[in-house]
């Protein structure tokens, strides 16, 4: 079949009303689902997919679809307007956008994380659609080895987000390395530091964790100083995104996108990391770079571009290969299941007419989602108006039904109380928080790989260096280092 | 604060939990069995070795903060205002007391007394829409969570809404 | 205020009067914990059957995935709960006979829990990378029994930990357990990825997360459990090749409360299992995934699950792979 015959077969398939506002009422449940902190576009998409079953195919899916890409955008509403990242992915849309909506200029990160969300969706999708089988045969080539040098070059990121201290950064990291130990081994399955309590076998719940760090401080400084914010400018203003915003930032757009479409077609990371590290080199190659951090523009638009940009790449694997890359694609390729297609390499003869209206239906939803995202912009605006001693209690009970609503476990909501402290005395002690999260996130894929590749080998540590690809970010991780150090040299003689 | 003080704080307050990781919570709370093949794939292993490296953070904080000079002070933030500590230590009650609650209570009626003891604690200059809110808010959400979303929220023994 | 205190009123008036009889049960919502994620096997098995039984059960089912610790997390909070069968829970091969049978560190034991149903069956397939050359049992265990061999699963303690040491050990590995490497991975779909890159030659897991790359070419099964053939997989059964202990391998969903439920209820949920089994659309959506619908009563599902607890656990102790500690 000629690529002609496969588009027009495609259209066939997709070119339906039901499809179209399938895929429309999913961005807009994802915009929505995101933008509450803890019901996250994981929850959203798990939520959805029982409503796929009765649907066509190729309905059901791209609903699914557009929950996933609203879900990843509409994240950042909260992370920019209350400091809570609506989606783990947000996370690192915060180290900028939140000091912006302090600084009364709400709309304008708002704005800019729609565009750059907008810009990496396509990106993202159009990476999908040309390179998805040849993605695909890179990711499989990802074993544990792989995976290990990857992540220990992730972990550089960790300088790019430590603020005016790299010190207290490696110390805010370590502390988050040694929290993600807490669980069960596993290679012995054995318990480590669950004091007795079933709870903690299944270590530490992410989101919980993760809220506890960011929003909860908020409270607790407000009980500090329930007035330090009088007098601020916190309206969203008339501000909005410019186009010479857009156009300072395209390159860090461009830059994340495929950040986002290279980490997103290796099943296993995720979208939070991707942000960071597009985020981080964002920083690392502006003249700006001072200002990151502190409400810098392009700093929200590199994040934003991080996230989304994994959006479509994680359905290479999806399609291509039949692995789900992360938690939400797992759950998608369930209804892949539940209509009796099977995602894999044969999926591209089968059922090619599916697969090209997948691809004409993914087109479109970045154009739905600009659409929509304005809309919620506009919607949400209210929150910068409420006043703050109203909104925080309110922000309280709402990541108390939001983490409870995770893995339904009342724990996880002492977890994030718990945290919250946590937070707040690295907060005064001045110790960032971003990478205590990135190494939380990131140190059991380094522990698992390492032992991982230690049991393939039988013990031997040259199975760490078996490959071109292991030697390319053992490379890179040792030429960040010598740039760190020589940065950290300039700083000290000064 | 000066940043000498900070740095040195902080590298003691690591050196402290790196000595707590290796000589009280690694021994007793990781198990590693005896069949271990070989140390690198022991369950330890991993945590020493964050351990390790935490006590040379530390080290380092140490030595960086002895050498910083001790003029430079830390750029202040929000003063803290009178009553800061009593605040604090009510806000940690309220939180405990939330987590106490809610078997008993179930999440909507928890959620309240959480809204309106920290709306009180604020001190907010909008009373009347607070208590609303107080009201509003949890329920919301409870009708969002439990018929929106279809999530199981804890009822509490003596009230169960619909 | 006046409508709240209203409310509260008639509330506490119903609350009461729930307690006084169990004859009227259910008469609200029941909670219904899946301990695995969503759009996992347990979780879409769950989903399906919720549709048919929540007909037969005449109040809404809520479903509530409780995950963490390969299904401890969620089988602890049932085990904690009220024993007024408000609270169930979807209980599966990995939970409740792999774990119990491998882990003495679990918080739970079989006697915490009473068995209301099992629903469906599900067979073990073993399968290796399609550009193996590996293409047989017989290979395998040449390969296995020479270089050494080395296979996925989904953690320690899981399905496909156990069925892969379960095969070798039935195929005659000496000391199969430590002489095979196990490469545990984090959860199902990177325990196939493992495979499928070469990180780890054999795994043994549910047909139904395997049948999609056996479908595609990219997996080869070599293996089934099932005393016949699955559909889609070419692959000799276990008893074909001399070892009917094999069938014994099989994972299944049922349906269980905590300990203490009382009899009525069970056998309510008995009767609505078999209703709700009877759904032409359920049987034909589950088939499609390779399972076998195959309702038991109460008492049937006990003995199933014990009899399958008892074979694993003398494997388990016979190796010596018990996580104690």
């Amino acid at each position: 079949m000629s690529l002609l015959d496969s588009l027009a077969a495609g259209l066939n398939t997709v070119a339906s009303v039901e499809a179209f506002l399938a895929l429309f009422v999913g961005i807009c449940i994802g915009v929505i689902g995101g933008a509450i902190p803890g019901l996250s576009a994981t929850m959203a998409v798990a939520l959805t997919l029982p409503f796929t079953f009765s649907m066509a195919p190729i309905t059901g899916i791209l609903l699914l679809l557009g929950v996933y890409k609203g879900g990843i955008f509409g994240g950042s509403i909260p992370a920019i307007l209350i400091k809570t990242p609506g989606t783990p992915a947000s996370s690192a849309t915060i180290l900028d956008g939140h000091p912006l909506a302090e600084r009364g200029e709400a709309g304008r990160a708002l704005g800019m994380a729609l565009w750059a969300s907008c810009t990496a969706d396509l990106i993202s999708n159009l990476a999908l659609i040309l390179f998805a089988g040849w993605l695909a045969s890179f990711a499989l080539s990802f074993g544990p080895p792989e995976f290990f040098a990857l992540i220990l070059f992730s972990l550089t990121i960790i300088a790019g987000v430590s603020g005016d201290s790299l010190l207290r950064g490696a110390l805010s990291a370590l502390l988050g390395l040694l929290l993600a130990t807490v669980g069960l081994d596993l290679v012995y399955g054995t318990n480590r530091f669950t004091l007795g309590n079933p709870n903690l076998m299944g270590g530490l719940n992410f989101i919980a964790v993760l809220i506890g760090l960011f929003a909860i401080p908020e409270i607790i400084a407000m009980a500090r100083n329930p007035t330090a914010h009088l007098g601020r400018a916190r309206s969203l203003g008339g501000t909005r995104v410019s186009f010479a915003d857009y156009r300072k930032s395209f390159r860090s757009i461009v830059r994340g996108s495929f950040i986002g479409v290279f980490l997103g077609s290796i099943p296993g990371i995720g979208a939070a990391p991707s942000a960071f590290l597009s985020y981080s080199e964002a920083r690392r190659r502006s003249p700006d770079r001072e200002n990151f951090g502190k409400g810098e523009i392009e700093g929200v638009a590199a994040s934003e571009a991080g996230n989304n940009g994994v959006a479509g790449a994680t359905l290479i694997p999806l399609l291509a290969l039949g692995v789900p890359g992360d938690v939400i694609t797992a759950i998608i390729i369930g209804a892949f299941m539940v209509h009796g297609l099977q995602p894999g390499p044969m999926m591209f003869v089968l059922n090619v007419d599916i697969i090209y209206g997948l691809f004409i239906g993914l087109i479109v939803s970045s154009v739905f989602l600009f659409v929509v995202g304005s809309v919620a912009i506009r919607g949400f605006r209210f929150i910068a108006e409420v006043p703050k001693r109203i909104l925080m209690p309110t922000v309280l009970v709402l990541c108390v039904y939001g983490v409870f609503a995770v893995n339904n476990n009342v724990f996880d909501v002492g977890v994030m109380f718990a945290m919250g402290w946590v937070g707040y005395l690295m907060m005064r002690a001045r110790i960032p928080v971003a990478p205590f999260l990135i190494a939380f996130i990131l140190g059991p894929l380094l522990e698992d790989n390492f032992r991982q590749s230690m049991l393939m080998s039988g013990s031997d540590p040259a199975i760490l260096l078996r490959g071109p690809i292991t030697w390319f970010f053992w490379a890179l991780t040792i030429l960040t280092i010598i740039g760190i150090a020589r940065s950290v040299g300039r700083k000290l003689a000064v | 604060m000066t940043l000498r003080a900070l740095q040195i704080r902080l590298g003691f307050a690591a050196l402290v939990i790196a000595a707590a990781m290796a000589l009280v919570a690694i021994p007793n709370f990781v198990s590693s069995p005896s069949n271990v093949r070989n140390i690198v794939l022991a369950p330890t292993f991993w945590p020493y070795t964050l351990t390790g490296l935490t006590a040379l953070t530390g080290a380092l904080l140490l030595f960086t903060g002895w050498r910083v000079d001790p003029a430079i002070l830390l750029d202040e933030e929000d003063a803290a205002k009178p009553g800061a500590w009593l605040r604090l230590i009510a806000l940690a009650a309220i939180m405990v007391a939330t987590m106490q609650a809610m078997p008993i209570l179930g999440m909507p009626l928890t959620c309240m007394a959480a809204f309106a003891a920290t709306a009180f604690l604020f001190r907010t200059r909008h009373p009347i829409v607070a208590l609303i809110c107080t009201v509003a808010v949890p329920l919301v959400l409870y009708a969002f969570f439990a018929h929106v979303a279809g999530v199981a929220v804890p009822q509490g023994d003596l009230i169960r809404l619909p | 205020m006046k409508t709240t205190t209203l409310t509260a009123t008639l509330a506490i008036g119903t609350a009461l009067t729930a307690g006084a009889a169990l004859a009227d049960y259910p008469e609200r919502a029941i909670n219904m914990i899946i301990p695995y994620g969503a759009g996992g096997a347990t979780d879409i098995s769950a989903r399906t059957i919720a549709e048919p039984l929540g007909e037969a059960v005449g109040q809404p089912l809520v479903m509530a995935n409780i995950t963490g610790a390969g299904g401890a997390t969620g089988s602890v909070a049932v085990q904690n709960a009220n024993p007024d069968g408000y609270t169930m829970l979807f209980a599966r091969v990995g939970s409740h006979s792999v774990n119990p049978a491998m882990k003495a560190t679990l918080p739970y034991t079989l006697d915490d829990f009473r068995f209301v149903t099992v629903y469906e069956i599900n067979p073990f397939a073993c399968v290796v990378n399609a550009n193996s050359d590996i293409q047989s049992m017989d290979d395998l265990m040449a390969k296995a029994e020479g270089e050494g061999i080395s296979f996925s699963s989904s953690g320690v303690g899981s399905g496909p930990h156990l069925g892969a040491t379960f095969v070798l050990d039935a195929f005659g590995l000496e000391n199969a357990a430590s002489a095979a490497t196990h490469i545990p991975q984090q959860g199902g779909g990177a325990a196939a990825t493992a495979v499928l890159n070469n990180t780890a030659e054999f795994l043994c897991t549910n047909s139904s997360a395997l049948a999609g790359f056996v479908a595609n070419g990219q997996m080869r099964a070599l293996l089934v459990t099932t005393p016949d053939p699955v559909e889609g997989f070419d692959a000799p059964t276990a008893t074909s090749l001399g070892h009917p202990e094999l069938e014994q391998l099989v994972g299944w969903t049922g349906i269980a409360g905590p300990a203490g439920l009382p009899d009525d209820v069970a056998a309510k949920w008995g009767e609505w299992m078999e209703q709700a089994a009877g759904d032409a659309d359920f049987v034909k959506q589950m088939e499609s995934r390779g399972s076998i619908i195959d309702v038991m009563s109460p008492e049937d599902a006990n003995e199933f699950i014990q009899g399958q607890y008892d074979t694993f656990r003398a494997l388990v102790d016979d190796l010596g792979m018990r996580i104690e500690g």
